[in-house]
């Protein structure tokens, strides 16, 4: 070897040695966690921390720890008092409900929860929430009417109301009086939860510390509702957007639970010996909503002719692969729901092109292109649109499919004249009247005589029984107008450390209650 | 020297102005808006409308590009939609681990890419330069995100040595911070060493054929101090320019490998913040990324001056 290629291989080995031995040395001082920290893989970062102006499911995930509402839903998605100390007193007429509340509650800063906190959240709600909203032009009155007892005064009879204050996205939270300003989102995030803000490093992470003087409800638990024991020191929510990066870090042990993983990776989990596969079952059901206000598809029986002309099957099986993620069921709620019907929604499988086709001559469709928004932010929803098109391509329809990124959808679908129609989902809600398309505001629209009277009917009615067919009437409405295509049922996939005892999987994943073994 | 920094210092304003108008402009001509972001698909037009009230995004543009200027005129760089917190402070929290991904990344690049250079051009033709340029040329086309995942597979999976994601606990001393970035910095070091290498190997050929080059191994000067000292000072210039530029990408380019590695830095923040479109967040980032170039520029040049005595200011 010559002196130079020498004296070069010698310097190489040397920096590569001294690369390695500077690795070495850094790797050793990564210190062990705290056993009693559980670290979970979320898909991002909330945009806000305050659970009542959005109906964000991660600001929901994360807040629910930290504030409660007077009532929530049990195992069953029966409501169940959490806040409040038992079921409210209901005037006979359904207008008034009066709210007694559980005794002995401290706010995270040690005050203690009174009637005119309650007062002053739930009006806060009405101005802020999405769902308060459509609740504030019923609401006649809200007023403490002893230490212990909130009463709620409606025009009119409201059935929903219990369901709107049980949920925890755009939730009717309990929070201090003095840390409402107006309309203006919460400064600081003071709750009555089992857990409390320890720190928000944004895009870092959320640290929930176990809140030691907190007042649980009694009962077994159940679901959101019953006991509720906060045996984990600290919940620390880490923003991981990569979903192969939450599975890696799973499998690594790096975190104890992760959520909304992609469905192919079950296999991987069901083979590992240290992480358990997460099914939750409701999850949701992706939306194709049709602009039922304006344009080419404000003809219903030309929705009519779309829903005929479409495979719900296809699409599922494209958005999500595996079956043992999703099912093509037309009843809007799932089997094993309160609300679950499947004879009414039967139009859902009638998949009949030439009932498409005879639909569409009715309807003196022109060739028109039908303008459909759809978003790969949300890969499942893309794949299904892709399906959607060349369905409605191959049923004689011209499709203009825009894909845009999520933020420009949401903009654009507030505008009446920009689309005929766009893919969603919705996250499964125990209340009928909370899911969106049946708010007339809501973009597409839906706004006939026919729906307000069903869905006006299905509020006022308090027979739980009585309440059920008048749903029914909803959803036969849902399949004859046609304002959205329910595309099937999905589920969600995550992951939990066989660390993690006790732990429930639900639709908002929870962890008060479960444990972390050694 | 000094009349050059005031003068490019001065030119950096007038950079920097321009900058704030074209990304102020860019930010709003793009559709979406942050007040549906923040409220969800569930939200309402008049739900978000009411937001948009309360956030000031109903004022006429030129009314926000006034208040704007005026905030920059005090170093201010105003206040996130979404973060609750002022622009400078959430760049502030994110500049430690742009920094030190940056200078880990360019140190793999520079570690790996000079040498080598420095060898494939020593050895032209012979089958170590062969096989280092076949070398750079792969490590230029792989992504940089499956040499991340592959990384991560490999040494934070199947091997634990170190963590799969994130910048560490809350409480992490800095060597575990740094253990934290040791993937994320080979993920991004080994493409942008095939880029140094290729410029390292192109300069060194240049000067080894100069005459200067010539007599020096003529004296007898040994091999060694010919190309290390004699050559290598030469064709430092360019080699500077091309590390320079890449530390400068870096800054705010790392996007792919810190989402892939789930770490919070500068190019996340900004991603993060297009996609909700939390404006005061890119116009703020940006803007002081913009600057970062402009001075990592200026130092490049004031460095020639350095490597090469023939270059004066």
């Amino acid at each position: 070897m010559k002196p130079f290629t020498r004296s070069l291989y010698t310097a190489l080995l040397g920096t590569a040695l001294i690369g390695s031995a500077l690795t070495t040395t850094v790797g050793s001082a990564l210190a062990q966690q705290p056993q009693s920290v559980v670290t979970v893989a979320t898909i991002g970062e909330p945009p806000t921390l305050d659970p009542v102006g959005v109906t964000s499911d991660l600001v929901s995930i994360i807040t629910q720890h930290v504030f409660e509402t007077l009532y929530t839903f049990d195992a069953e998605w029966k409501i169940v008092p959490l806040l409040a100390s038992a079921q409210p007193t209901v005037s006979a007429d359904g207008k008034t409900y009066a709210f007694p509340l559980r005794g002995g509650v401290t706010f995270h800063d040690g005050s203690p929860m009174t009637a005119e906190d309650v007062v002053a959240s739930l009006e806060r709600w009405t101005r802020l929430s999405p769902r308060g909203k459509t609740t504030a032009p019923m609401i006649e009155s809200i007023k403490a009417t002893d230490a212990s007892t909130v009463t709620v005064t409606l025009k009119e009879s409201f059935t929903p109301l219990l369901a709107l204050l049980a949920m925890n996205n755009g939730a009717a939270a309990i929070v201090p009086k003095g840390q409402i300003d107006g309309a203006a989102p919460l400064k600081q995030f003071i709750g009555t939860g089992p857990y409390k803000l320890l720190e928000h490093k944004p895009d870092q992470h959320i640290r929930l510390v176990r809140f030691d003087n907190y007042t649980s409800p009694q009962g077994p638990a159940s679901g959101y509702g019953g006991a509720r024991a906060p045996k984990i020191g600290e919940v620390r929510f880490v923003p991981v957007p990569n979903a192969a990066t939450r599975v890696a870090g799973m499998l690594a042990g790096q975190y104890q639970f992760a959520d909304s993983l992609p469905a192919e990776m079950l296999g991987r989990f069901k083979n590992s010996p240290s992480v358990k596969p997460v099914i939750v079952k409701p999850f949701g059901f992706p939306l194709m909503i049709m602009n039922s206000k304006t344009g080419v598809l404000a003809n219903q029986t030309l929705r009519q002719s779309v829903l005929a002309a479409l495979t719900p099957g296809d699409m599922m099986l494209a958005g999500f692969g595996d079956p043992a993620f999703f099912a093509t069921e037309g009843s809007i709620y799932s089997p094993g729901t309160p609300f679950y019907d499947a004879a009414s929604a039967k139009p859902y499988s009638d998949n009949n092109p030439k009932k498409a086709a005879e639909l569409r001559k009715s309807a003196g469709y022109k060739g028109e292109p039908i303008r459909i928004m759809t978003s790969t932010q949300y890969d499942f929803l893309y794949k299904m649109s892709l399906v959607a098109q060349a369905q409605l391509q191959a049923a004689g329809y011209t499709v203009d499919l825009q894909v845009l990124d999520w933020a420009t959808l949401l903009q654009k679908r507030g505008d009446e004249k920009a689309w005929d129609a766009f893919f969603t989902y919705h996250t499964f809600v125990p209340e009928p009247s909370l899911i969106t398309v049946l708010n007339p505001s809501y973009p597409g629209w839906w706004d006939t005589p026919e729906k307000r009277e069903a869905l006006a009917a299905f509020n006022r009615e308090p027979d739980a029984a009585a309440r059920k067919g008048k749903w029914v009437e909803l959803q036969k409405l849902f399949y004859s107008e046609v304002p959205s295509i329910k595309v099937g049922d999905f589920y969600n996939l995550a992951a939990a450390s066989d660390k993690l005892k006790n732990y429930t999987p639900a639709p908002w994943p929870f962890f008060w209650n479960a444990e972390l073994s050694n | 020297m000094f009349v050059y920094i005031v003068r490019r210092l001065a030119g950096m304003m007038v950079v920097m102005l321009i900058v704030a108008a074209v990304v102020f402009v860019i930010a709003r001509v793009v559709p979406g808006d942050p007040a549906a972001v923040m409220l969800g698909s569930s939200a309402t037009p008049e739900d978000i409308a009411a937001l948009r009230g309360r956030l000031g995004l109903d004022q006429p543009l030129l009314g926000q590009f006034l208040i704007y200027l005026q905030q920059i005129a005090r170093l201010d760089l105003g206040e996130s939609i979404f973060l609750n917190r002022p622009v400078a402070q959430a760049l502030a929290e994110r500049s430690e681990l742009t920094a030190m991904l940056t200078l880990m990344s360019v140190g793999i690049a520079v570690v790996i890419g000079v040498p080598v250079g420095i060898l494939s051009a020593a050895m032209r033709g012979r089958w170590i330069d062969q096989a280092s340029i076949g070398l750079a040329m792969l490590a230029a086309s792989v992504p940089s995100f499956w040499i991340g995942l592959t990384l991560i597979k490999y040494l934070a999976v199947d091997l634990p040595w170190f963590p799969v994601a994130g910048y560490g606990p809350p409480d992490a001393s800095f060597a575990e911070r740094l253990h934290h970035l040791v993937l994320p910095a080979i993920a991004l070091g080994i493409p942008n060493s095939a880029l140094i290498l290729r410029f390292t190997r192109t300069s060194m050929l240049d000067v080894l054929g100069d005459d200067y080059v010539r007599t020096a191994r003529a004296k007898g000067l040994s091999p060694l101090v010919v190309v290390l000292k004699h050559a290598l000072r030469n064709a430092m210039i360019p080699i500077l320019t091309v590390i320079g530029l890449t530390a400068a990408v870096m800054i705010a380019g790392a996007i792919v490998t810190e989402t892939v590695f789930g770490l919070p830095g500068v190019g996340n923040l900004i991603v993060s913040a297009v996609l909700r479109r939390d404006y005061p967040v890119i116009q703020g980032a940006l803007l002081v990324v913009s600057a970062i170039y402009v001075l990592i520029n200026l130092s490049v040049d004031l460095l020639y001056a350095v490597v090469d005595p023939r270059v004066r200011y």
